[in-house]
């Protein structure tokens, strides 16, 4: 589950929660279960998850995401040079995986706006749609239909199928 | 069949009446434990409140039973201390947090790790991910020099049988000298 660290892009509106006017007598009901909700379940539970706190706050430790270097492309290698292509294979394979959670984060962008507007999504979320179009459109060129063993060597030959493409495209226009 | 039951029942009455016969005229005759004919009757225990005493007849369910108590034996015997175990682990060590990568540190290997026990596992039980890497490049540059090594024995084969020039591919002849060419030195042979 990719965790969105860009809290300005799910934009939640302020509460608009009104001041209560009270025009009756009669206690309200739902203060009274807001305070046993208090009492029985909200305090032990917040007392218990602090002590637990406090214990594991003794020896904290912490972990890191792995940076790794960068290393020449398969573009960059000799034939036949087969280090040269583990390498750049497995630096293909963490980027098809860091652009799978591209994608991944941009998806639930979109559907977080549509929860948040609710019946405006189609005007007010076009910038996210639009967005993820794109963005789905650039994934689905790139590493889509490559087959489940699709390889770094067969995303390159695509790439390439698709330049000559474009330049025969380009070259129609032309003439 | 309504026939059957009549007689049986006649024959029921019969016996009962045979049996009950030495002490219809006191009443613990029947009560005695002197061996009775089937059919007689015997009077109702009910055990005290709980109504009356039923011989249920069912299928067993012994092998059912020893096999569940079974089952839940074994997947107890492990399974208790590994809970307890996880937690407290998870209570009292607790997962780590994430962090940046301070400036000039480099993390050990485990420390990429967020569960305690799956860091410890990484780091007593599993070798590193490097070694592994340099592991598996070290087998395919050993058996990219082999293809290799072997390419060229075949290249130079082809060339050597071709060209008959190289150390391969000699094959013992006799020595033209020992030829006697006399059956073939005059036309008339």
């Amino acid at each position: 589950m990719p965790e969105d660290h860009d809290w300005e892009a799910y934009k939640v509106p302020p509460t608009r929660t009104p001041v209560a006017d009270r025009t009756t007598s009669v206690p309200n009901p739902v203060t009274f279960l807001q305070t046993f909700f208090t009492y029985v379940i909200d305090a032990p539970v917040t007392f218990v998850r602090e002590w637990i706190e406090r214990q594991q706050a003794k020896n904290k430790f912490y972990y890191y995401h792995q940076k790794f270097r960068r290393v020449p492309d398969v573009s960059e290698c000799l034939e036949g040079d087969y280090l040269c292509f583990f390498e750049a294979e497995a630096q293909w394979r963490r980027d098809r995986m860091v652009d799978q959670e591209i994608v991944e984060i941009i998806r639930e962008r979109l559907g977080a706006c549509k929860q948040r507007e609710g019946p405006n999504q189609f005007q007010n979320c076009a910038k996210e749609m639009e967005l993820l179009a794109q963005v789905t459109k650039a994934y689905q060129d790139r590493y889509g239909d490559l087959g489940y063993h699709g390889n770094a060597r067969k995303c390159l030959m695509k790439q390439k199928h698709r330049m000559m493409e474009e330049r025969k495209a380009a070259q129609a226009k032309e003439s | 069949m309504a026939a059957m039951s009549r007689v049986l029942r006649a024959a029921a009455a019969w016996a009962a009446r045979r049996a009950g016969g030495a002490g219809i005229a006191g009443n613990t005759g029947i009560t005695g434990i002197a061996p009775r004919l089937p059919g007689t009757l015997v009077p109702v225990r009910h055990s005290s409140g709980h109504g009356k005493r039923m011989f249920i007849i069912k299928s067993t369910s012994f092998h059912d039973n020893r096999f569940l108590n079974l089952l839940r034996f074994y997947i107890f015997l492990t399974g208790i201390p590994a809970a307890l175990f996880i937690t407290y682990v998870n209570i009292f060590i607790g997962e780590a947090e994430l962090a940046e990568i301070p400036e000039g540190y480099v993390p050990e290997y485990w420390e990429y790790y967020k569960h305690p026990i799956t860091r410890w596992i990484a780091r007593y039980l599993l070798d590193p991910p490097e070694k592994d890497y340099e592991k598996q490049m070290a087998m395919l540059d050993t058996e990219a020099r082999k293809t290799e090594m072997r390419l060229m024995e075949l290249e130079a084969r082809r060339l050597m049988r071709h060209r008959g020039d190289g150390p391969w591919y000699h094959y013992e002849t006799p020595d033209k000298n020992l030829v006697d060419n006399s059956p073939k030195a005059t036309p008339d042979n």
